[in-house]
């Protein structure tokens, strides 16, 4: 009996020994190959397009492990800062506060918050021919004063009351929809709901909902069509009173598109940033640089916007 | 001859009572060994305690800055929570975070208590047998698989009961709904409920089985039915213990996090409704870990709401061990 539980308690001390020397990060200077282990936490935003970039960037170099997880972007930020994860995603503007405390950040892509409705919607006809303003959208989020679907639309007839949604979580998508409405995270009305995929979720299971969603989470990945039972609500950017064909984003190219030429507003429209405690090395250095050279080709696919490239040059400018 | 047999003791007779000198020193080993193990458990008992009294320190160091910008009563009092404006109110938290403990508990405690005198008095063994591992495995659970279960299974009910009840109690406030969606406080209450429920069965269980079976014996053999025996023999001596394994379950429901963050809406609004939406205390401290270093106080803020729910917690533990010691006139609880 006590023999057992010694020989036990030495293969788990053993075993703990091995699976710690398994970590550890380093850039093989003579062969000049790359090994060791990224960890990644943050924003729900940039999670499809870096597990893209892991997988290929591992392709590339097999001894590299990485370890994404998703956590919001103000995860990433405290992840990052604490020394928790290597490199942190931050779906939104980088805060003197955050820089002054160590944070270095590169700005890696670009995509977009979109205002999402049920495909339910008891006034989708007039929303999809109309549009939301801003000062509309303003008045649902942040002062309260549309509260009915009719309002919204200019039909007092229907009586339909908005069910508001926000993000529950710090996180750049609710982040940079406030500052697209002219206030912060804490100002935006709504029921609270746990991450991108808790608030689509939420707003397909509610005909008289409202929701915004990352791009990438939106649109169905295969089809690039919006997600079955939601469906991107149009600005009416122009303020024209009509949902013109270039606001209406049914498909994800189109709002790819849209975003890359400018015509869908920027905030919501935002870049992505990767950000590190202090500028990076070794490694890591070598994947964010790898990210903003190579790593560009699989921008498009995910469904992602390129940045400029003025603007790529300058990330890598302030990586040397 | 002598030195010989001197010899042949010396080395079979370590345990003769003839040579005192080892046997002593045995002794003496033994007094250093039962001292050591004093200590050890002693350590033991008091490290925890250190810790708590640690984390206390902790909390009110990084909540210092705050509370010389804002006083504490406004901190606990207010009711608007706009960290970028400088406003810290954390009573809509408090409020949330009490309200849906107090659903969870209407709503666990009192089948609870009746599954745990079935198991322990009326279950034959190999019901017992089957049940307990199974109440067992539903502790051990993690709580984001009950979040995606209230999600999946009970917002949506709640959601269809929440207009009907209103319809129906109304003219109770507390029934009243305004609230279209599921996301609500009865949503977290439910969910708490299932979560704590292990909990407090298996409290229960252990301490009507620990009363000794002559009260039970007895009082069948006067003729007083099974009921009547549990009401009047086994209840009363188990008193102090079930109460000992509600607080548990209420501590534990005051604390948990992501399960109810999941379900609740999280609206920092005092709610006046089982189907309002709350804000409970370990939500916002897990919502907004996030923004920690963005905001100047922020952390400062966040750790107060970590310490403000500490207090509940302990408030809350100290008042009920006060109250038991109350009903049961002892100080052991």
């Amino acid at each position: 009996m006590n023999k057992r539980v010694w020989q036990a308690t030495v293969a788990i001390l053993i075993l703990a020994v091995v699976l710690t020397g398994c970590g550890g990060k380093s850039a093989d200077q003579q062969s000049g190959e790359l090994s060791g282990t990224i960890t990644i936490s943050g924003a729900w935003a940039l999670y499809p397009m870096m597990t893209r970039w892991a997988e290929e960037f591992k392709k590339l170099n097999p001894k590299v492990e990485f370890d994404v997880s998703a956590g919001g972007a103000g995860k990433g930020m405290t992840d990052a800062l604490s020394d928790i994860v290597d490199i942190g995603m931050v779906s939104r503007d980088i805060t003197p506060e955050e820089e002054g405390k160590g944070a270095f950040w590169v700005a890696v892509t670009k995509d977009a918050v979109l205002p999402v409705i049920n495909a339910q919607n008891p006034v989708l006809q007039d929303l999809l021919s109309k549009g939301l303003t801003r000062q509309a959208l303003i008045d649902i989020y942040i002062t309260g004063q549309i509260k009915t679907w009719g309002e919204a639309v200019g039909r007092p007839e229907v009586t339909t009351p908005i069910n508001v949604y926000t993000r529950s979580d710090a996180a750049g998508a609710p982040e940079t929809w406030a500052k697209y409405l002219g206030k912060k995270q804490e100002d935006l009305l709504g029921l609270g709901v746990f991450g991108d995929p808790g608030l689509l979720d939420a707003v397909i299971k509610d005909p008289n909902g409202i929701g915004f969603n990352n791009l990438g989470y939106a649109f169905d990945n295969q089809t690039g069509n919006p997600v079955a039972g939601a469906v991107v609500l149009p600005i009416d950017v122009n303020e024209d009173g009509k949902a013109d064909a270039d606001e209406v984003l049914e498909t994800k190219a189109e709002t790819v598109q849209a975003v890359a030429t400018g015509k869908y507003p920027s905030p919501p429209a935002r870049a992505e940033n990767l950000v590190t405690n202090g500028p990076p090395t070794g490694l890591i250095k070598a994947f964010i640089e790898w990210i903003l050279n190579d790593g560009q080709k699989f921008v498009d696919e995910a469904g992602f916007v390129q940045l400029t490239k003025e603007q790529l040059d300058a990330s890598m400018q302030k990586l040397k | 001859m002598s030195s010989e047999r001197r010899g042949f003791r010396f080395w079979l007779g370590r345990n003769d009572v003839v040579h005192n000198h080892p046997s002593q020193n045995r002794n003496n080993l033994r007094k250093i060994k039962e001292r050591i193990a004093g200590r050890g458990f002693f350590l033991a008992t008091w490290f925890p305690l250190a810790v708590l009294l640690a984390i206390v320190i902790a909390l009110l160091v990084r909540t210092w800055p705050l509370l010389g910008v804002v006083s504490p009563w406004e901190i606990l009092s207010g009711q608007t929570w706009k960290p970028l404006q400088g406003l810290f109110g954390m009573f809509p938290f408090i409020a949330g975070t009490l309200w849906v403990t107090l659903v969870a508990m209407v709503l666990a405690v009192p089948p609870c208590l009746l599954s745990a005198i079935y198991l322990a008095e009326y279950a034959r063994p190999r019901v017992r047998e089957a049940a307990k591992p199974l109440l067992d495995l539903l502790a051990a659970i993690p709580s984001v698989v009950y979040g995606v279960w209230g999600l999946v299974a009970i917002v949506p009910l709640v959601q269809w009961l929440s207009p009907r009840v209103s319809g129906a109690f109304g003219f109770l406030p507390f029934l009243r709904s305004s609230n279209p969606t599921g996301f609500s406080i009865l949503a977290g209450g439910i969910v708490l409920a299932v979560m704590v429920a292990p909990f407090i069965i298996a409290v229960t269980y252990e301490v009507l089985r620990s009363v000794p079976a002559g009260g039970r014996e007895a009082s069948l053999a006067i003729g007083a039915t099974r009921w009547q025996t549990i009401k009047y023999a086994v209840l009363p001596q188990s008193r102090a213990g079930i109460s000992a394994g509600i607080v548990f379950g209420v501590s534990r429901a005051l604390g948990e996090t992501m399960a109810v963050l999941m379900v609740v809406g999280n609206v920092s609004k005092v709610p006046s409704s089982i189907f309002d939406p709350a804000y409970p205390l370990p939500a916002l401290i897990a919502n907004n870990y996030g923004e920690m270093m963005s905001i100047p106080l922020y952390d400062s803020a966040l750790l107060g709401a970590a310490l403000v729910l500490l207090l509940v917690v302990l408030f809350f533990n100290i008042i009920s061990a006060l109250a038991l010691r109350r009903i049961t006139g002892r100080t052991q609880v």
